[in-house]
């Protein structure tokens, strides 16, 4: 055995030498010969006979040289040698088809890898798809929510979950107070809540239960980031007492590196959720506060079920429930995937889906250039298969071109993926979950190399199967077109699919420019916004709030430049605002409405110089007063759409509201109309809005959003110093955010700008692929007609004949393809609805200018070859012959 | 020319094999001994032999070595190896037990038709 293994080896390193084996054969020929000679025969004869008793010299030594071991592994360099070779004498075509395979991989993984987070890599979590969100939703909250006393209950009651955990509804600003008061984001969770979702702390521990009761020991945990980056990653961390909002607290835990809340925000430290039963039952009349509710399923419960099953508590709840809030309120359980992704997920399938269009044309550009160069080769593939290439051998040489070329292109593809990815997660709006960690990683690479093996198998096949014949021996039959039905209908396919990808490019760029062009109600230009994070533990009554804002706009008053400065609880187009239920009005006079009905109302509570600085026109009536500010009088206005809901042909002026919904203490009256305002986000209806009159009263300051608007002459840049130090001036360490209106506004637009500018740049890379692969096979064709053109123009056809000969062919695929694209375009374009804005998906500009913008660059793309093909000299082509 | 049979794959290496028990010989010498052997049944095409030789040769069934013929002529002379001869002493086990397995059913086919 082993010494058979050392011969193997031996061999493999030293071969035979040729000379060995031709003198062996000339050995035996000549006793063959002299064999022959002893009996008699003439020495010519007994030559010629024993040269054919022999048969074929060569093919003997060829089989001799094959029973080497590990003699294929040479074919192979040969063939990547030869392959090589050829790629040199033809780089116009090897270009074509690196750049094509580098595009349509590169493209597909650089996609895959921002897609991947959302739509198919599981969440950071043991057992992930077992955990849910569960709680109640209604048209002003979408997200599930649980007030305490009903989670008190369910914790007590329900049946198809293993644990339920609650954190608090959103992170607050917190200060860590040290040498340098610094303001961080803060949570609460559960003592439960990090082992329901399967993980634990990197250092140290987690709460313990007795710590997470009310007045239980005070603990934190924090996270990485501020571990890191505030302690240097310090292990005596655990058990330091630091200092949060003026209260001494224990660290005991550092959260690990990529933990990341089922809620997607940020925080720095985590306290205990302390739940205290008998404090849910009585506040927030007798509700409770809300909570984020998230829950791990039982092994096999299924959501449906676990929905049945919790149905009748939800019933109990709802009893409790005002009337207004009962009709909208329902149950809701869903995955933590579905929680996370809801939203990202149409925007990634599309975008998957437009990618893999991209892979195919490329894959199909590829294999049409392919079987191209194959049906120019059948004559040297033809020689060779006559000295001895045997059908398995040319099959091995053509994967092997096919295989390399794949690898080279894989290999440019990820270099390029790895720019796109960098491309987009530096466009990418806030707000696509996972897209910042989106990365280049294993897996991702592996889909590469794997995507490009099948491009290399498909098309690497695509031209061995194209079979060398004999007659292609012959110059004439050279020209024998070959696959080209196969070759024509991959083409004929590319420009289906660009015109699907075009169609859907095209009708988001018509949504985003209605998006941008709309009309907002409002100027944004010069108006810079002011958020100010004031510590709530320091300012811990309305009183000082509002003393520090009043403060904070008299001294922007003097501001050199400033025309006006405007408080108010949020901003118009998009973010939080104050909405609250059409039916919830109560107007001095009339009955009150239908619960459950009329819809959402923004509720906003402003100075009177938000309108002036924000431009809104006061269409009737007249402006809050500087006057109002200090009256006992409530005054509201109310937007054009809200007077028309409520007092259709009525004089509005003048009409009072009695306390309900956005109206407390003795009610309010309505002193004037404003034009309305897109209030929505930018492609959502607009609702109806009503301002209330912010006075410079305490109670009127409670809540925690305050944003200052300043609209001013200067530049944004030369005022932020100045309101940095105005800031400062009053209170020293509060931060200071600070961003002119419209870029505010711009960010709102970032996310339909991201998804057109991404699914325009793949439109563009199908179109341009096609395209090419269009022009290759059209300039392909004609060479190969060269002579037949030559024969013809020769016998009388006129150039113009000839130019329609060769139109005629690409005419007839281009045609084809914009009816089958039409077709299809029209079939999927569906799947686009939901990104799409006051654009019909069958939109008729857009499946007119598609085609012909497609058409006219396939004209151009068959006309450049036909004019070649135009221009040849009969006599020249004949005598070439 | 006598008609001549198709050696089965893998019983040309047998022979090879069994031709080369007596003495080191050359390739010329072992085609002309088949053929004397099986009395001129047996043909051994050269472009199936030289091939055989290798594949044995680097299997390290067979050793080669240059020599001196009887008409002082170099010649290339092949001898078993120590595997090779137990490689043949394997090989005619199987090659009994095929024969005589096919013999018996051929046997029967004979019975059975007469």
């Amino acid at each position: 055995m082993i010494s058979e293994l050392l011969t193997r080896i031996r061999f493999l390193i030293f071969r035979k030498r040729r000379s060995e084996l031709d003198e062996e054969i000339a050995f035996h020929l000549e006793r063959a010969i002299t064999t022959r000679i002893a009996a008699g025969m003439d020495p010519a004869e007994a030559r010629r006979q024993a040269l054919i008793e022999f048969g074929g010299i060569e093919p003997t030594r060829e089989q001799c040289e094959r029973q080497r071991p590990g003699w294929w592994i040479g074919t192979v360099r040969q063939d990547v040698h030869y392959a090589f070779r050829g790629f040199g004498r033809n780089p116009l075509f090897t270009i074509s088809v690196l750049i094509t395979l580098a595009l349509g991989i590169g493209a597909t993984t650089a996609v895959f890898s921002v897609v991947d987070r959302i739509l198919f890599r599981p969440l950071p979590y043991a057992e992930p798809s077992q955990i849910v969100s569960i709680g109640f939703v209604h048209p002003l909250e979408r997200q599930e929510f649980v007030m305490g006393r009903f989670y008190v209950e369910w914790q007590k009651d329900q049946t198809p979950f293993s644990a339920l955990a609650a954190q608090s509804t959103g992170v607050h600003n917190c200060d860590l107070v040290e040498n340098d008061p610094m303001q961080l984001s803060c949570v609460a969770f559960q003592a439960n809540f990090l082992p329901l979702l399967g993980i634990s702390p990197l250092i140290g521990r987690n709460f313990l239960p007795e710590e997470d009761r009310p007045h239980g020991p005070p603990v934190v945990m924090i996270s990485y980031g501020l571990w890191k980056g505030h302690y240097n990653r310090a292990p005596h961390i655990l058990n330091r007492m630091i200092n949060v909002d003026g209260n001494p607290v224990r660290v005991v835990g550092v959260l690990p590196k990529d933990f990341q809340f089922p809620t997607l925000e940020a925080a720095d430290i985590v306290t205990p959720f302390a739940l205290d039963p008998a404090v849910q039952q009585t506040v927030n009349g007798g509700f409770g506060y809300p909570e984020r509710v998230f829950a791990r399923l039982k092994p096999g419960v299924s959501v449906v079920q676990a929905y049945a099953q919790m149905q009748p508590l939800f019933n109990d709840d709802v009893k409790w429930f005002p009337p207004s809030a009962k009709s909208e309120t329902r149950l809701s359980i869903r995955t933590l995937r579905d929680r996370e992704t809801r939203d990202a997920r149409p925007v990634a399938w599309v975008l998957f889906g437009f990618v893999l269009a991209v892979l195919l044309i490329a894959c199909a550009n590829v294999a049409g250039l392919m079987m191209a160069r194959g049906a120019g080769r059948q004559r040297e593939l033809a020689v060779r298969s006559a000295i001895g290439a045997s059908r398995g051998r040319l099959i091995r040489q053509a994967l092997t071109e096919a295989l390399v070329l794949s690898f080279a292109g894989g290999l440019a593809g990820l270099a390029i993926a790895q720019v796109l990815v960098k491309v987009f997660v530096r466009l990418a709006p806030t707000g696509i979950p996972f897209i910042s960690e989106a990365h280049l990683d294993l897996r991702i690479a592996v889909f590469t190399a794997l995507v490009s093996c099948i491009c290399g198998v498909i098309f690497g096949f695509a031209t061995a199967l194209q079979k060398p014949r004999m007659a292609a021996l012959n110059a004439k039959a050279a020209m024998s077109r070959n696959h080209a039905f196969l070759r024509r209908s991959l083409v004929t396919a590319q420009i289906a699919i660009s015109i699907v990808l075009l169609s859907g490019a095209a009708l988001l760029l018509r949504s985003f420019t209605k998006i941008e062009d709309q009309n907002l109600g409002m100027q944004t230009g010069g108006v810079l916004t002011v958020k100010v994070a004031l510590p709530w533990w320091r300012y811990n009554t309305n009183q000082k709030v509002m003393d520090f804002y009043l403060r904070f706009e008299s001294s922007l008053r003097r501001l050199p430049g400033t025309r006006a400065v405007g408080m108010t609880d949020s901003i118009p187009p998009g973010g939080w605002q104050d909405d609250f239920r059409f039916s919830d009005l109560r107007v001095q006079g009339k009955s009150p409405f239908p619960p459950g009905t009329g819809g959402t109302v923004a509720g906003r509570s402003v100075t009177p110089d938000y309108f002036n600085a924000l431009n809104i026109p006061i269409i009737r009536g007249r402006n809050f007063s500087d006057q109002d500010r200090t009256g006992d009088e409530r005054e509201v206005i109310l937007s054009r759409l809200l007077t028309e809901r409520l007092f259709p042909g009525e004089e509005p002026i003048g009409k009072r509201f009695l306390p309900g919904a956005h109206v407390s203490g003795s009610g309010a009256i309505v002193v004037g109309v404003a034009d309305n305002v897109k209030n929505s986000g930018l492609t959502e209806q607009s609702d109806p809005e009503m301002y209330t009159l912010r006075r410079s009263v305490s109670g009127d300051w409670s809540g925690n959003h305050l944003i200052v608007i300043v609209d001013s002459a200067m530049p944004a840049a030369a005022i932020e110093p100045w309101v940095r130090s105005e800031v400062s001036s009053i209170d020293r360490t509060i931060p200071v955010e600070m961003e002119p209106l419209k870029l505010a506004l711009n960010r709102l637009a970032d996310r339909p700008h991201f998804e057109t500018t991404l699914l325009g740049f793949f439109a563009l890379t199908g179109l341009v692929l096609a395209v090419v692969g269009l022009y290759g096979l059209i300039a392909f064709m004609t060479t190969q007609r060269t002579h037949e053109i030559g024969v013809r123009m020769a016998l009388g056809a006129t150039r113009g004949n000839i130019l329609r000969l060769i139109a005629n062919d690409g005419l007839r695929m281009l045609l084809v393809g914009l009816a089958v694209g039409l077709g299809i375009a029209l079939a999927v374009s569906r799947m686009l609805k939901s990104l799409l804005f006051q654009v019909s998906v069958y939109d008729p500009l857009t499946y007119i200018l598609v085609p012909l913008l497609l058409a006219l660059v396939a004209l151009v793309a068959i006309f450049i070859p036909a004019r070649a093909g135009m221009r040849v000299e009969p006599a020249a082509t004949l005598r070439a012959e | 020319m006598p008609q001549s049979t198709d050696l089965l794959q893998g019983t040309l290496d047998l022979l090879i094999l069994q031709t080369l028990t007596l003495e080191p010989m050359h390739g010329w010498g072992v085609a002309q001994r088949i053929q004397q052997l099986s009395e001129d049944v047996l043909q051994i095409g050269q472009g199936s032999l030289y091939p055989a030789l290798y594949r044995l040769e680097y299997k390290g069934w067979i050793r080669s070595e240059w020599q001196i013929t009887e008409n002082n002529r170099r010649a290339k002379y092949y001898r078993l190896t120590q595997t090779g001869k137990k490689q043949l002493a394997a090989e005619l086990a199987t090659w009994d037990r095929l024969s005589s397995a096919i013999a018996s059913v051929l046997g029967g086919a004979a019975e059975a038709s007469s």
